[in-house]
């Protein structure tokens, strides 16, 4: 007994799927059940050829690298891997079939000896939040309850704070660093840009630097701001779904759908970008679906497919045309109107009323 | 909240019946799947619906498909698609589909379609048979929005008619695979079955309909076949639709029959049809389905959409009860299936199986296809051979000591 206490247990959590956008609530569990977390390294090249030798050749692009960050973890020594099966978020709301299967992908492909820690979140049949909690700390040998319910509390706490962080304007690697280290910054205002568009992307794909080619740094330079899925909060992303008259039927439709839908119906962007893996099967109907009601409000949009090939420099180049085209597109409408001066005004004011006030706790 | 919002899920669901057709004007029309169009004929004629069956698919379907869909979505949406189109050409004005809801890409054909349709311009009123709730109940309300038939008679006789049928059908396929690869006379199988299939989208009454199945198996012991002739059995899984269609496979059950393998297909529409249907309590049998969950529990131990799990579960008990090799077809793309490929892999390695892989998409080549399957023909045939040698060997050595 004394031993296994005296030993220090650690998890390791790979960067990919659900790290980008639940890695602070992870954290804040984890910490607080005192369980050290290894993270693999950041996604690189050789990690995703690694990645992709072990699954067949059909397998999309996030999935291999999920298997890259696994291998990865284990060859650092770390002999518990976190790989959770997010079946569905709410009733009949399910996720894609890899995602769900995910613990059994790692399980038949990797074939060397390792624990892991394969809790499931299926709310169609009962599982919800703390029912997945309490199963990763029963699989870890944890079996205080109180424990356990401070533990999700406080791995909330975290996470709601890494969403405010966020929403008010702070890039995802930055929020996700304020959060674990504790610190609480808001962003106090944003310089006004003159266009703006919405990148439609899952997280793991939009906030992987080398997945999505550091595609947010680059629309920066060009001077576009860009949307992202955590500038919305959840309900107002569910309710534009609702307003477009669709109905939420992938559970990471939110980070698609709902983003693209809240700034077509709600806030005037220039132009929609759609981001998706190469094979990606939900993807594939979404931007469809995107695509359909855009061509309805006359919004131009942009497809970027990515695979583990995709060159650089095409990319750079279909985004530098459709930002021109938007550009040109822009100054039309402004030339076509009788008083530019008054409306370039008005445009000014709008973006600059929500300022906020830099706050920092600890 | 969170309960509201499946509410209101529930309620978009329902509300996409609509009355603006009355029922006597109401034509009828349902996608392709192999031979489904003989029992829902039956069923719906019974009613007293007017009916448009669309050609069987083929390329120019497919073609007519792709052209209308978008490039990531599956096959068979493309091919469903198709058979929408050409149905509205020939005058229906009525579309029927079930949907299930958390299997795949399946649960967003319908609405997909439905906008697809609208956007080309015409005008219908699709009938969905949504797996949401009870599954009997939205089934007889489906049929009753369409033909508003009252009669209950006439609901048991169109039932009682489409089930039989149903199962019939199967059986000559079951019958089909099994006589194949033994028959003395080539072809004398497939006339059977042919003929056979005239006979029950002939037949019209209810005893007749229950008399088909022990008529089929009669007819087809008739046929001469070569009871000592080693046969390699296959089992054939899969994908449901890629399975059931014979123009997607390219008819892959008659390629292996013809070079002397006993196909057995794993899915049949009867049993799912029934597993959908039938209240729970009904069955005592262990179904299809926890056959395989409890055999693939060694690779998966939750379900994950699609039949990646009878998949994985067929596979593992094929080769525990001496199945020679296994065949596993999917569509390009197709999600639950690449999951249960992956883990395939492994299967064949520590079950010691052979497993053939075969991805289709609308540009799969019939002749690379069919050069793939003869190796893996030749592969298991020698694979039975040298087993059965070394079976003999060691009886032999047994006898010797």
């Amino acid at each position: 007994m004394v031993r296994q206490e005296n030993l220090k247990k650690i998890i390791g959590i790979p960067r990919a799927i659900s790290y980008y956008n639940n890695y602070t609530f992870y954290y804040g569990f984890f910490k607080s059940l005192g369980i050290e977390i290894v993270l693999s390294d950041k996604t690189t090249t050789k990690l995703i050829n690694e990645g992709s030798k072990y699954v067949v050749s059909d397998t999309c692009l996030p999935v291999k690298v999920f298997v890259g960050h696994v291998i990865n973890l284990l060859n650092k020594g770390c002999n518990t891997v976190f790989v959770p099966s997010i079946q569905s978020t709410g009733y009949k709301i399910n996720n894609c079939s890899k995602i769900r299967g995910l613990p059994e992908i790692i399980r038949n492909v990797i074939n060397r000896p390792f624990k892991m820690i394969e809790p499931t979140l299926d709310k169609t049949e009962g599982f919800g939040i703390k029912e997945f909690c309490f199963e990763t700390a029963h699989q870890l040998g944890i079996r205080d309850k109180k424990l356990i319910n401070s533990a999700i509390s406080s791995g909330r706490e975290m996470y709601n704070r890494f969403l405010e962080m966020a929403k008010s304007g702070i890039p995802h690697g930055e929020a996700v660093e304020n959060a674990v280290k504790g610190n609480y910054v808001l962003k106090k205002m944003s310089l006004v840009k003159p266009l703006s568009v919405v990148i439609m992307a899952h997280g793991y794909n939009l906030f992987d630097e080398r997945i999505s080619m550091n595609i947010l740094n680059k629309l920066n330079k060009m001077n576009v701001k860009a949307y992202t899925c955590l500038d919305i909060t959840r309900t107002d992303a569910i309710n534009s779904i609702h307003e477009l008259d669709e109905i939420q039927y992938w559970a990471n439709e939110l980070d698609l759908t709902g983003t693209a839908a809240y700034f077509m119906l709600n806030k005037k962007i220039d132009g929609i970008i759609a981001l998706s893996a190469f094979g990606c099967g939900p993807d594939s109907l979404m931007v469809d679906e995107i695509q359909y009601h855009a061509n309805e409000r006359k919004i131009p949009m942009l497809h970027l497919n990515i695979d583990e090939h995709t060159g650089e420099a095409g990319f750079v180049t279909r985004l530098e045309a459709f930002t021109d085209m938007l550009e040109r597109k822009k100054r039309k409408q402004l030339l076509q109107c009788n008083k530019p001066k008054n409306i370039e005004i008005a445009i000014n004011k709008k973006q600059i009323q929500e300022p906020k006030v830099l706050t920092k706790v600890k | 909240m969170k309960a509201k919002i499946s509410e209101r899920q529930l309620n978009k669901y329902s509300k996409n019946m609509d009355n603006t057709i009355s029922a006597k004007d109401r034509i009828i029309a349902w996608p392709r799947m192999g031979r489904i169009d003989i029992p829902l004929k039956a069923l719906m004629l019974s009613l007293g619906a007017k009916i448009v069956i669309p050609p069987a698919n083929s390329n120019e379907a497919l073609e007519l498909g792709v052209k209308n869909s978008i490039e990531g979505i599956c096959l068979p949406y493309k091919l469903n698609l198709a058979n929408y189109i050409m149905a509205l050409e020939q005058g229906a004005n009525t579309l029927m589909m079930f949907q299930a809801p958390g299997s795949c890409r399946l649960g967003n054909y319908t609405k997909m379609a439905q906008k697809t349709l609208k956007k080309m311009g015409y005008e219908f009123d699709m009938v969905i048979f949504d797996m949401y709730q009870s599954k009997m109940k939205q089934t007889l309300q489906a049929f009753w929005h369409v033909t508003r038939c009252i009669n209950p008679f006439k609901y048991y006789k169109g039932f009682s008619l489409g089930f039989n049928k149903f199962f019939a059908i199967d059986e000559a396929q079951k019958l089909l695979f099994y006589t194949r690869p033994r028959e003395i006379h080539k072809g004398d199988a497939e006339k059977c079955y042919n003929k056979w299939l005239n006979i029950i989208d002939n037949t019209n009454s209810i005893s007749g309909a229950k008399a088909l199945v022990k008529r089929i198996r009669k007819d087809f012991a008739n046929i001469q076949i070569n009871k000592n002739k080693y046969v390699p059995v296959v089992y054939l899984l899969g994908e449901f639709f890629v399975l059931l269609d014979p123009y997607v496979n390219q008819d892959i059950e008659k390629t292996l029959g013809e070079s002397g393998i006993e196909v057995q297909r794993q899915i049949w529409f009867s049993e799912w049809l029934e597993g959908v249907l039938k209240p729970s309590f009904l069955n005592k049998k262990e179904s299809h389905r926890q056959k395989c969950v409890r055999n693939a529990r060694k690779y998966m131990k939750r379900a994950i959409g699609g039949e990646s799990i009878e998949t994985i579960g067929d596979a593992v008990y094929a080769a525990k009860n001496g199945v020679d090799g296994v065949i596993h077809i999917l569509p390009f793309s197709c999600m639950p299936e690449i999951v249960s490929q992956n883990i395939l892999n492994k299967v064949s390695k520590e079950e010691d199986i052979p497993i053939l892989t075969l991805v289709l998409d609308e540009q799969t080549g019939k002749t690379g296809y069919i050069t793939r399957i003869e190796a893996f023909v030749e592969l298991v045939k020698r694979k039975k051979i040298m087993r059965n040698s070394e079976m003999k060997k060691k009886k032999e050595d047994l006898v010797n000591v």
